[in-house]
C-alpha cells in the first residue's frame, strides 16, 4: 500500500502534496502581482497565471473536469474578454501612475476579511478529515458527464434552449439591417 | 496494476485503466417522450420560430410565425389533454424524465392553462389593425427595429421599410415552453434552468414596445436587474437546502424534512440543525414571490406592467402568475409540508400585506396599466390565502381561481390596447372618462372584467374567490378570510370608480378613439368574456376538473 492511502498524516508529504503547496504559493503570489502591479496589461498576464495555477489545483485534487472548466471559462474567455476590454478602450500600455484607487486600503480589508472568512469555513469544515482521492474520483469528467446526461438531462436540455433563447434575443436587441452601415 | 500505479491519484490512471477493463457504456437515461410531448411541442415550434426567422423572406415570416405558434399551441394543448385523459392526471401520475417533471393532475392542469393563455396571447401579438397605417404597411405593437435609437433617424427609416420584429412570437413559445416546465418540476435544478428559459424571454419583450420605447426599455431593465436578483436568491436557497438534504429532488428533501430518509453519518450533521432548511427555504420561496408579485417583492410590477408593450403585459400578468403560483404550491406541497408550522405564519403575513398593500395603493392610481398592475398585486393576495389552506381544497381552488383571474386578465389588457389617441394607447385614466357614450360596446366589457376582478356575483372573480376564500376559511384562516374580504371591497371602490367614470362622465373633446381590432383582438376579448360569465354562471364544472386535479404526486 501507498502512503496516501494508508496513512492520514501531514507530516510525511507525497510528491502530489508538495506539487499541490508549490503552485498554491505561485497562485497566491500571482494574484497579488495582479492587484500590486501598476501595468493593466500586465496585471491581465497575472490573472492568467494566478486562474491558471487554480486550474492545476483542481488537477492535482483530481477534479480535472473542474480544471478544464477553469482554463476555458476564466483562462480562456474572461481573460480574453478583459484584454479586449483594455484594448477597446485603448488602455495605456505602459505604467499607469493612477492606477491605485483611493479605496485601496478599504479594498484590502474587504479582501483580508473574505479570504480570512474562507479560510476559516473550509478549515472548520474538514479538519482533519481525510479524503482519499485514490478512490472512484468524483470530480471526473466520466463522472461528470454520466449524471448529466442521466439524471439531468433534461434541465441540461432546458439550458440550451435558454441559450437560444438568449441568442435570439441578442440578435433582436441589437441587429441593424439599414443600408447606412 | 502495480502497487505504485494506483498510489497515483486516478486521474493519471484513468487511461490504464480503460484499456485493462473495458468501461462500463453510459445507460441511456430514460426518457417519457409521450409524456413531456407537450412541451417538446411547444419547443419544437419556438425552434421552427427561429428557422423561419432565419431563412423566409420578411414578407412571409408574420404569417408563417403566427401559423406556427398558432398550430404549437393547439397541438401542445391536445396532447395535454390526451395525457389527461389517459389518466396521467390521476391515476397514473408519476415524476418523469428522470425525476426532472412530474406528470400529474396540477401540473396538467397548470400547463393546460398556460397553453390557452399563450395562444390568446399570441393573438393580442399578431394584432396588426390598431395602429394607423405607417407608409403602407400595417404595424404591430412592436418596435421596427429594437436597436434603432428611440426617435432616431433609423428607427424612422425602420418604420419606413416596414420592419417588424417577427422574433416575438418564437420569444413567446420559449417563455411558454420554460412557464409549462416550472410548475411540473421536480428538483430544484429544474424549477432554476425552468425558471430562467421563461424569464429571459419576458425580459426582451418587455423592451419591444413600438410606442413610448425609452419607458419600454427601461421597464425591461429593472425587470432584468430585479429578476436577476430574485434568481439569485432562489439559487442561494437552492443552494442551502441542497447543503441541508443532500438532494436537490422535491421527495428527496421531503423525506430528510419528516425524517423519513435514511440517515447517513452526513444527514445526521446537517439535520441537527434546521437553519439550512429554514433560510433555504424562505429564500426559495422569495424568488418565487417575487415572480408571482407579493407585495415585499411587488417593487417591480407597476413600472413593468406600464412599460411593457400591452400584449406582453397581459400575458406576463396572466401566465407568469398561473406558473408561478404553480411551483409555489408544489414546492409548499410536495417539499415543505412538513414545515408547514413554520411557514404558514410567515405567509399569512406575506398574504394579508398583499391584498391590502395591492387594494389600498391601487385607489391612487390614474393609469389603466398601473391599475391593473396593483389589482394584480392585491390578486396574488387573494390566491395566497388559498395556497395557505393547506388542504386538497387549497390547490384545486387556486387552480380554479388562476384559470379565472388569468383569462380576465388577458382580456382586460387587449382592451387597453383598443382605447388610442394620438399618441398610441390612452392609459391615463382621465381619457377613459364617457368612454361608455363613444363605445358603449366596450366600455361595457371592460366593466364586466372589472366587476369579476371585483369579484361581484355571476363572474368568473365572485366564483374564484369565493373558492379561495372557502377553502381558507375550512383551513382554520378565518381572520384571513375577513381580511380579504375588506381588502376586496377597498378594490372593488376603485374598479367601480373607473366604470362610473365610463359611463356617468361626460367625454372629453379630445379624448380617445376604440380602434376598430381584426378578428384576432376580438376573438381574445369574446374568449375573455365568455370564460368570465360561464365561469361566474356554472363554475360547477370546472370546480370539479380543478378538483380531480388536485393532487400532487410526490
Amino acid at each position: 500500500m501507498n502512503l496516501a492511502a494508508a496513512h492520514p498524516g501531514f507530516l510525511s508529504p507525497t510528491g502530489v502534496e508538495v506539487a499541490f503547496v508549490l503552485v498554491g504559493l505561485a497562485t497566491l503570489g500571482a494574484a497579488l502581482l495582479t492587484v500590486t502591479t501598476r501595468q493593466l496589461v500586465h496585471a491581465a498576464l497575472w490573472l492568467v497565471v494566478a486562474l491558471g495555477g487554480l486550474a492545476v489545483e483542481y488537477l492535482l485534487l483530481t477534479a480535472e473536469f473542474i480544471a478544464w472548466v477553469q482554463v476555458l471559462i476564466y483562462v480562456g474567455s474572461v481573460v480574453v474578454l478583459l484584454l479586449f476590454g483594455l484594448m477597446l478602450t485603448k488602455a495605456p500600455i505602459g505604467r499607469s501612475p493612477d492606477a491605485d484607487s483611493g479605496n485601496r486600503w478599504v479594498a484590502l480589508a474587504v479582501a483580508v476579511a473574505a479570504a480570512g472568512t474562507l479560510v476559516w469555513v473550509v478549515v472548520d469544515a474538514f479538519r482533519t478529515t481525510w479524503i482519499d482521492l485514490g478512490g472512484p474520483a468524483q470530480g471526473s469528467t466520466e463522472v461528470t458527464g454520466a449524471i448529466l446526461f442521466r439524471h439531468w438531462v433534461l434541465p441540461f436540455e432546458a439550458l440550451s434552449v435558454l441559450l437560444l433563447a438568449a441568442l435570439v434575443g441578442a440578435i433582436v436587441l441589437s441587429k441593424r439591417t439599414g443600408r447606412e452601415r | 496494476m502495480s502497487a505504485t500505479a494506483a498510489a497515483v491519484h486516478s486521474l493519471w490512471t484513468t487511461r490504464a485503466l480503460a484499456d485493462t477493463a473495458a468501461t462500463p457504456a453510459i445507460p441511456t437515461p430514460h426518457i417519457e417522450y409521450a409524456q413531456l410531448s407537450p412541451v417538446l411541442i411547444v419547443f419544437g415550434a419556438a425552434v421552427l420560430g427561429v428557422l423561419i426567422e432565419a431563412f423566409a423572406p420578411r414578407a412571409a415570416r408574420y404569417a408563417g410565425q403566427l401559423a406556427v405558434s398558432v398550430v404549437g399551441l393547439a397541438a401542445a394543448f391536445a396532447a395535454l389533454v390526451a395525457l389527461a385523459a389517459d389518466g396521467y392526471a390521476q391515476g397514473r401520475s408519476h415524476v418523469a424524465a428522470m425525476g426532472a417533471v412530474a406528470v400529474d393532475g396540477p401540473a396538467l392542469f397548470l400547463q393546460g392553462t398556460i397553453v390557452l393563455i399563450a395562444l390568446v396571447a399570441t393573438f393580442t401579438f399578431a394584432e396588426r389593425r390598431l395602429d394607423p397605417v405607417a407608409h403602407g404597411n400595417r404595424v404591430d405593437s412592436f418596435a421596427a427595429q429594437g436597436s434603432a435609437v428611440p426617435g432616431g433617424e433609423q428607427e424612422q427609416k425602420a418604420v419606413r421599410a416596414g420592419f417588424t420584429t417577427t422574433e416575438v412570437f418564437p420569444l413567446l413559445l420559449f417563455a411558454v415552453a420554460g412557464m409549462m416546465i416550472f410548475p411540473a418540476a421536480d428538483d430544484l435544478l429544474t424549477l432554476f434552468v425552468s425558471l430562467e428559459v421563461f424569464s429571459l424571454p419576458l425580459y426582451l419583450l418587455c423592451a419591444l414596445a413600438r410606442r413610448r420605447r425609452l419607458m419600454s426599455q427601461e421597464a425591461s431593465v429593472k425587470y432584468f436587474l430585479l429578476g436577476a436578483f430574485s434568481s439569485a436568491i432562489l439559487l442561494f436557497g437552492i443552494a442551502l437546502l441542497y447543503g441541508y438534504a443532500g438532494t436537490v429532488s422535491y421527495g428527496g428533501i421531503a423525506d430528510v424534512v419528516d425524517g423519513t430518509a435514511k440517515l447517513t453519518p452526513a444527514l445526521a450533521n446537517t439535520t441537527g440543525n434546521d437553519a439550512l432548511l429554514l433560510i433555504g427555504g424562505a429564500m426559495v420561496v422569495m424568488g418565487l414571490l417575487f415572480k408571482v408579485a407579493a407585495v415585499p417583492f411587488h417593487m417591480w410590477t407597476p413600472d413593468v406592467y406600464q412599460g411593457a408593450p400591452t400584449p406582453v403585459t397581459g400575458f406576463m400578468a396572466a401566465a407568469v402568475k398561473v406558473a408561478a403560483f404553480g411551483a409555489l404550491l408544489r414546492l409548499l406541497y410536495v417539499v415543505l409540508p412538513g414545515m408547514r408550522w413554520d411557514w404558514r405564519p410567515v405567509m399569512w403575513g406575506v398574504a394579508i400585506v398583499t391584498m391590502v398593500v395591492g387594494a389600498i395603493i391601487a385607489v391612487t392610481q390614474t393609469d389603466v396599466k398601473r391599475l391593473l398592475a396593483y389589482s394584480s398585486i392585491a390578486h396574488a393576495g387573494f390566491l395566497l390565502t388559498g395556497v395557505i389552506a393547506v388542504s386538497p381544497s387549497g390547490v384545486s381552488s387556486v387552480l380554479f381561481y388562476l384559470v379565472a383571474y388569468s383569462f380576465v386578465t388577458l382580456g382586460g389588457f387587449a382592451v387597453v390596447t383598443l382605447v388610442r389617441d394620438a399618441g398610441g394607447e390612452a392609459t391615463h385614466l382621465s381619457k377613459w372618462a364617457g368612454l361608455g357614450r363613444r363605445s358603449p360596446l366596450l366600455a361595457a366589457v371592460f366593466a364586466v372584467f372589472l366587476l369579476s376582478f371585483a369579484g361581484i356575483p355571476l363572474t368568473a372573480g365572485f366564483s374564484g374567490k369565493f373558492a379561495v376564500f372557502k377553502a381558507a376559511a375550512q383551513g382554520g384562516a378565518v381572520p384571513l378570510v375577513v381580511v380579504g374580504v375588506i381588502s376586496s371591497a377597498i378594490a372593488a371602490f376603485f374598479y367601480i370608480r373607473v366604470i362610473v367614470m365610463m359611463f356617468f362622465q361626460e367625454p372629453q373633446p379630445q379624448g380617445p378613439t376604440v380602434a376598430i381590432p381584426s378578428p384576432l383582438t376580438s376573438t381574445a376579448i369574446a374568449l375573455g368574456v365568455a370564460v368570465t360569465l360561464v365561469l361566474g354562471v356554472a363554475p360547477q364544472y370546472f370546480l370539479d376538473l380543478a378538483g380531480k386535479a388536485g393532487v400532487f404526486v410526490r
